[in-house]
């Protein structure tokens, strides 16, 4: 069946993004995999993760896999401490998990779990984020008559707010002075605006994790600094893609690409992952489309 | 006055109460009932229906039959959608939907309903967070007219941008304990949820297990609860695992026997997602043409449910439909013994 078998359009088409450096075996990965490593690095042995979908359920998987099996993994839905066996669809697929200790509501991970402080980190996808962490996963364009309608907050904008770490992930996404609509707050508008906001103390953004390179936050101005670039990415690249003036750290820190053993992980555990690659996906929807109105043409002669 | 109006209650409630009592028999038998008979019975155009699961195991027989009966003007509450949406705006079932997160595959290759809904402006929409929502359906459950929600979201559009809520999207007050600034949102009583499940009886006790999220409290909230289940059991099984219980026999009005309702949704212990299925959507999806050849080949041109597995069967092949059940792996079960067995009652 042509259309059931665009599943195996998984390792077709892989874009050779980067190289690798020396002292690892060299080997091809993409950028969504090099992000993926990058995030499953934040996560601490012993850390209680909030994941939402795609590249946190991925990135989570990976490090429970690997350097941190104690973590407790949940996601909004109500499956608290659950032991992944490949990586989920969306954040309520239970069926992807070898089982879980805590089943509850929705509203229980919210209030009893994230409200009260006891998430340590977050994971979150934006389209657009400007200097200060702020981000829009909601509309891009104006917001009654927009270029693109994206899925919305989710639960994104309380994860924020209360999570003591959050990861942003940036991987189609830009940099932009001002958002069109914000879904989640970051910073707000730098220094203590965040404290005076009565946001919780010690909560706010920590790490974005561009398509190009890694971004901290300053202590004290909250603005978002260059702190490393991806093998092969020079700081020029990135200030072109950031509409102000980036500022940098005094010393750039150097990343290194995912070991073959974490790339093994990722491709064996999230497949899916990179099926979601536009090339694939304009080619995906393209030849289902024509096969079904096709096959319905027939039926109708 | 007061006086009169509780003694009018009083009688009101022991008529009722009475009347009830005379009536549980048949009540029983009128619950078990197909989706059909459900939709037309308790779903009316211009009501608002609350989605009772979150993601997992979504009540899409239901939501097909609803399409197939060409409802209209109906509000749509859910936190997260999936393909739910839109298959109800693309049958022109929708007229205003409250929801957090509408899926979307990425990326600007794959327009969905939803998006073009919203550009010709065909759906009003409220955007809110996924817990903002669960806290009016929660407020709404427990008979309350407001419930507490985390102050930032003030500092985002979420809180700036209203639509048919308006004024009444967020409203804030003084803590009268702490002095501390309070946001709060509206309690709300949806006119009907539909939910699928895994298991439940006669009465409509129904059980959910796997990813909970918000099924209890939408149902609870709601005037009206529709249960399709992938089982109809003995009362004698609910009795004896109360605890996967999430809505009491006595609060629900249909209950429909639906094998694999959710599909292309997943069902914990019985089939997982079929996401090529689901793919095939949303390639669908991105164009109006395909979208309604889809709901022509999926929904109008079906009768129900079983005939959707067959064309699906004869689509695709057993095989496929074979290869998403789950195999088996038992919950530890509980002892729910005392003093009393039950042989000895």
């Amino acid at each position: 069946m042509k259309v059931l078998e665009m599943r195996c359009f998984k390792q077709s088409g892989t874009n050779k993004v980067f190289r690798t450096v020396s002292e690892v075996k060299e080997m091809e990965y993409e950028t969504i995999e090099f992000i993926v490593y990058l995030a499953s690095r934040e996560i601490q042995n012993g850390d209680r993760v909030l994941l939402g979908q795609g590249i946190p359920i991925a990135a989570g998987l990976l490090a429970k896999m690997t350097h941190a099996p104690n973590c407790i993994l949940m996601t909004e839905a109500g499956i608290i401490d659950f032991m992944p066996y490949k990586a989920a669809f969306h954040v309520a697929e239970s069926t992807t998990t070898k089982g879980f200790s805590y089943a509850c509501d929705l509203s229980d991970t919210f209030t009893t779990i994230l409200f009260r402080g006891y998430v340590d980190l977050c994971f979150l996808g934006a389209a657009q984020v400007d200097k200060y962490g702020n981000i829009n996963s909601t509309v891009v364009g104006d917001y009654e008559s927009p270029k693109m309608r994206l899925p919305g907050a989710g639960g994104a904008a309380d994860f924020i707010a209360y999570a003591k770490k959050t990861v942003i992930t940036l991987r189609g996404g830009e940099f932009v002075e001002k958002l069109d609509y914000c879904s989640s707050p970051g910073y707000l508008t730098g220094g203590n605006s965040r404290e005076k906001a009565c946001f919780p103390p010690g909560t706010g953004p920590s790490l974005l994790i561009s398509a190009q390179g890694v971004f901290g936050f300053d202590k004290k101005t909250k603005e978002l600094y260059l702190k490393g670039c991806f093998p092969g990415v020079e700081v020029e690249d990135i200030r072109k893609s950031i509409p102000w003036d980036l500022k940098i750290a005094p010393v750039l820190e150097k990343i290194d690409p995912p070991t073959e053993e974490y790339l093994g992980i990722i491709r064996k555990f999230a497949p899916g992952l990179i099926v979601r690659k536009s090339k694939d996906r304009t080619k995906m929807v393209s030849g289902v489309v024509e096969f079904i109105m096709g096959k319905q043409e027939k039926k109708k002669k | 006055m007061f006086r009169v109006n509780l003694l009018l209650f009083y009688i009101k409630f022991v008529l009722v109460s009475f009347g009830e009592n005379f009536m549980v028999e048949e009540e029983v038998h009128d619950k078990a009932m197909t989706a059909s008979e459900a939709v037309k019975k308790f779903i009316s155009d211009g009501e608002s229906v609350c989605l009772g699961n979150f993601l997992q195991s979504s009540p899409l027989a239901l939501i097909h039959e609803i399409v197939r009966q060409r409802k209209r003007d109906l509000t749509l509450w859910s936190t997260s959608l999936i393909d739910e949406a839109d298959i109800l705006i693309g049958a022109g079932c929708l007229k205003r939907m409250v929801t957090a997160f509408t899926y979307r595959v990425g990326g600007a290759t794959l327009p969905t309903e939803f998006e073009r809904a919203w550009k010709e402006k065909r759906v009003e929409v409220e955007d809110h967070s996924n817990y903002s929502i669960m806290a009016m359906l929660m407020a709404g459950a427990m008979g309350l007219t407001f419930m507490q929600v985390p102050i930032t979201l003030k500092y985002t559009d979420i809180f700036n941008k209203r639509s048919f809520m308006g004024e009444n999207k967020f409203k804030e007050i003084d803590c009268p304990f702490t002095g501390k600034r309070l946001l709060l949102v509206p309690g709300v009583n949806p006119d009907v949820a539909i939910v699928h499940v895994q298991r439940v009886d006669a009465y409509g006790n129904a059980q959910l297990w796997g990813a909970l999220g918000t099924a209890k409290w939408s149902c609870l909230a709601s005037k009206k609860i529709v249960v399709s289940a992938e089982e109809i059991v003995d009362h004698e099984i609910i009795n004896s695992s109360p605890h996967l219980t999430i809505i009491p026999g006595f609060r629900v009005n249909a209950v429909v026997l639906e094998p694999w309702g959710a599909h292309p949704a997943e069902v914990q212990g019985y089939y997982d997602m079929d996401v090529p299925f689901r793919g095939v959507f949303f390639a669908m999806d991105a164009n109006p043409e395909s979208l309604q050849a889809f709901l022509y080949e999926w929904i109008y041109n079906l009768e129900n449910r079983e005939e959707y597995i067959e064309h699906y069967i004869e689509r695709f092949g057993m095989k496929y439909l074979q290869r998403l059940k789950a195999k088996p792996y038992f919950s530890a079960p509980a002892n729910y013994g005392s003093s009393f067995t039950r042989e000895s009652l």
